[in-house]
């Protein structure tokens, strides 16, 4: 009798209905993500529009810190320890049509990597608020 | 006594030299001047004058820290030779330094 | 009416200098085409930026802060009794301003005949457009409750006063005053739009402004919710309620159930079932709504 209420309470307690925001999962965790990242960042050097943003940067260097910071964005078990949003772009005098181009970007990345609409939407939800510190023109 | 006062007058700044107001500036994601020449065990001190973050790194000497604008790091050369000092998030920097 | 136009002139002139005084190398990069697919709005009934029927607080086409969009549509809508064509060009300038001009025929097909003006008798309109952006931003603050807010007017001159007198309507002209707020819940991919507007005009002016029953104005509502299912397509429904100023002609909120396709940020497509109600002396009117909107 113990043993079925214990495994039954297992049981509820992995249920969808206790879990914790799915997000990180839903993006098919860190090596999701990944490939997000390399999507995207091969999408932004092709893009006219932004690729001069990136062309003195230290491009694996970029990417590794996309790769963590996105973790922990989504809610996974990562901690972003790079510098703060404002002061990592201030010298970039970015726009708003830089920003949206890279979401236009991360989008068809997302795509390509076969993340639903609506999951795609849940994570630029939590990007979205990085505008105002990113863009500075 | 003139020969003292001109040996003196050349003494003094050539010393002040070696000291070493050996100062880079980091701007524009770039080092200037992109060239110096220093004496074996002198110390260079590079300043962020940028919007940038920045850090310096030579290969088998140092890799400091990243520091923001308005910061400066100051490194030492104690061997002879021609080094690469770059910094590691912004790759296309580069500097010369040349200890004699 | 001269009023209004002078204010739309000054305004647009202002703007005009604005851009001309602006140090670019080519002008056309104004149009940087910057916004996110469909965070425009497509063109509504009156030619404003929003939905259908239901204004929008975003300001039209896809100029960023640092730049103008523009953009023409043309809407049709096929009512059992009557149908309503509309034409009509916007500017968006700097993310801020939106000034509009639509051009509205309304065909009375054969109630124009049984009311004994005639069949197929037309009832035309000119309405110039302003709306300013006040504060927030619909797509950007999402860690925010605070919605998109903007205000903004709608004049709207009418070419049938004799008739609109008969009928006990008060004026052949009016001006429609609104606030409007709108909000993207992106993590439920759900747009959200409400305003009030202030206005006297029968049926959106089709039947001039002001009537026997009520002849000032009076606070009216309409709002919309839209879901994307894609960056391209998002399916909604809109709700907007109507004075009922005029003894003759029973009105009644109209709503519709909408699909709006963006092909790309040049072309959009706009289907709707909509229930305009009861209109003069023919009730359930109810038809295909059908809009295109093209520009930058």
């Amino acid at each position: 009798m113990k043993k079925v209420l214990a495994l039954s309470l297992l049981v509820l307690a992995t249920s969808p209905a206790f879990a914790q925001d799915t997000l990180f999962t839903d993006m098919g965790g860190q090596a999701g993500i990944d490939r997000i990242v390399d999507a995207s960042v091969e999408n932004y050097l092709a893009d006219p529009r932004i690729s001069k943003i990136f062309e003195e940067s230290n491009m694996d260097r970029v990417r590794a810190q996309f790769k963590v910071q996105f973790c922990q964005i989504a809610g996974g078990p990562c901690e972003y320890k790079g510098h703060g949003m404002a002061e990592a772009h201030k010298g970039l005098r970015l726009t708003n049509a830089d920003f949206n181009a890279v979401v236009e970007d991360l989008q068809a990345a997302m795509d390509n990597v076969g993340i639903p609409f609506a999951t795609q939407n849940r994570f630029l939800a939590r990007l979205a608020p990085m505008q105002r510190h990113v863009v500075t023109q | 006594m003139k020969k003292l006062a001109l040996l003196l007058m050349i003494a003094i700044p050539a010393t002040a030299f070696a000291q070493g107001t050996n100062t880079i500036a980091q701007k524009g994601r770039r080092f200037l001047p992109a060239e110096i020449s220093i004496r074996q065990g002198q110390s260079i001190t590079v300043t962020n004058e940028d919007e940038f973050i920045h850090q310096i790194y030579s290969e088998g000497l140092f890799d400091s820290e990243e520091r923001r604008p308005g910061q400066n790091i100051v490194e030492s050369f104690p061997r002879s030779g021609t080094f690469e000092v770059r910094c590691h998030i912004h790759p296309k920097m580069k500097l010369i330094v040349r200890v004699n | 009416m001269r009023l209004a136009l002078s204010c739309f002139a000054f305004v647009a002139g202002l703007f005009m200098s604005i851009l001309a005084t602006s140090a670019l190398a080519q002008p056309w990069d104004l149009f940087d085409g910057g916004k996110l697919l469909a965070t425009g709005g497509v063109s509504q009934i009156e030619g404003a930026g929003g939905g259908g029927l239901a204004n929008w607080a975003m300001i039209t086409g896809y100029g960023t802060r640092d730049g103008v969009g523009a953009n023409v549509h043309y809407t049709t809508v096929l009512l059992p009794d009557y149908t309503l064509h509309s034409a009509g060009v916007a500017v968006g300038l700097f993310d801020r301003l939106e000034l509009s001009y639509a051009w509205q025929e309304f065909d009375t097909q054969e109630v124009g005949a049984a009311l004994g003006l005639g069949r197929g008798f037309t009832f035309h309109q000119n309405i110039f457009g302003a709306k300013l952006k006040l504060i927030g931003d619909a797509v950007y603050e999402q860690d925010s409750w605070l919605p998109q807010l903007s205000v903004g007017l709608q004049h709207k001159e009418n070419d049938r006063g004799a008739v609109i007198g008969a009928v006990g309507g008060k004026s052949d002209q009016g001006t429609d005053y609104y606030l409007s707020a709108s909000k993207l819940f992106l993590a439920q991919s759900l747009l959200v739009n409400a305003t009030w507007r202030h206005t006297r005009a029968n049926q959106f002016g089709i039947l001039g402004f002001g009537g026997d029953r009520h002849a000032g104005y009076s606070a009216q509502f309409e709002g919309s919710a839209a879901y994307l299912f894609s960056r391209r397509f998002a399916v909604g429904a809109e709700l907007r309620t109507k004075p009922n100023n005029l003894s003759i002609a029973k009105e009644q909120a109209a709503w519709d159930i909408f699909a709006a396709y963006f092909f790309n940020k040049n072309l959009s497509a706009t289907l709707a079932y909509a229930d305009l109600g009861n209109i003069v002396i023919r009730d359930d009117q109810r038809g295909a709504y059908l809009s295109l909107q093209a520009g930058l």
